[in-house]
């Protein structure tokens, strides 16, 4: 099986592991572990489309850096959200968030 | 032959340790779980020859584990898992999109996957970097400062949102 192919199945996996975990769990870290790791699929994506496909040009690794800031910013607002509740409400349980609800 | 070796290991490495993360009653061992799953993506990426973005995927998520980690001290009442705590709902649902989610990525990238004609040979690493050092001043310029404000607006909204109030 291609080297290609095996990246792209491995990055289906985790994308779906991800979706999982940001949808079954209540507490607010927990579910940014899952949308972490549906980036961390979409990153492998990436790095192996540039590889296999078209090495030569270096868009591929530039937005695999797009994506690790997103990464991060992601990490930063979904700490500032969970400091600020548990400072409200004591908990970062989402289940107990429905306040936030549109 | 070897490569495919190495993409296969790390990829199910990864694959392993993400579901841990879902599976293990302890706080701490999840977010160990995820910073081994991204050091084997990292791992992946140095086995597909993108060196540079293995080494910085490996340190990146070292440092964002680690303060992961810390958060979950912080905010849990049981990080260790001394005291199981039922955190999860719809799981049956979510059991389903994620199974489905991935079912139907897979069917698309093996129904559409076609081998490249020409074998593509990766850079050498010396030569990788220059390459996207040259791509982030010129062509992608505007796309890495746009990505550097995000980021100070990021840092200074969230300390924003995260100070104590004063009534």
């Amino acid at each position: 099986m291609s080297v290609l192919l095996t990246g792209q199945l491995v990055a289906a996996v985790l994308f779906g592991v991800g979706l999982y975990g940001a949808l079954s769990q209540t507490n607010l870290v927990m579910i940014m572990m899952g949308v972490e790791l549906m980036l961390g699929a979409a990153m492998l994506n990436v790095v192996f489309f540039w590889r296999y496909l078209h090495p030569e040009m270096y868009s591929g690794q530039m937005f695999m850096l797009v994506l690790m800031t997103v990464m991060a910013v992601e990490m930063a607002v979904g700490f500032g959200v969970a400091t600020a509740r548990f400072r409200a409400k004591g908990s970062v349980e989402m289940e107990e968030a429905g306040e936030l609800r549109g | 032959m070897i490569q495919f070796l190495f993409v296969l290991l790390f990829g199910v490495a990864a694959i392993w340790f993400g579901v841990k993360v879902f599976t293990t009653a302890s706080m701490m061992r999840s977010a160990l779980a995820l910073l081994f799953s991204m050091a084997a993506l990292g791992a992946l990426f140095m086995a597909a020859e993108a060196e540079f973005l293995g080494v910085l995927q490996l340190m990146m998520m070292a440092t964002e584990m680690s303060i992961m980690a810390l958060f979950m001290i912080m905010y849990m009442m049981s990080p260790g898992g001394l005291t199981p705590m039922e955190m999860t709902h719809q799981k049956r649902f979510s059991l389903v999109a994620g199974v489905v989610t991935a079912l139907l990525i897979v069917s698309v990238a093996v129904s559409q996957f076609r081998e490249p004609s020409a074998v593509a040979v990766a850079p050498a690493p010396d030569a990788q970097l220059r390459g996207l050092g040259g791509e982030l001043l010129e062509r992608s310029m505007l796309v890495f400062q746009a990505a550097g404000v995000t980021i100070l607006v990021a840092m200074i909204a969230t300390t924003a949102v995260a100070m104590r109030r004063h009534e």
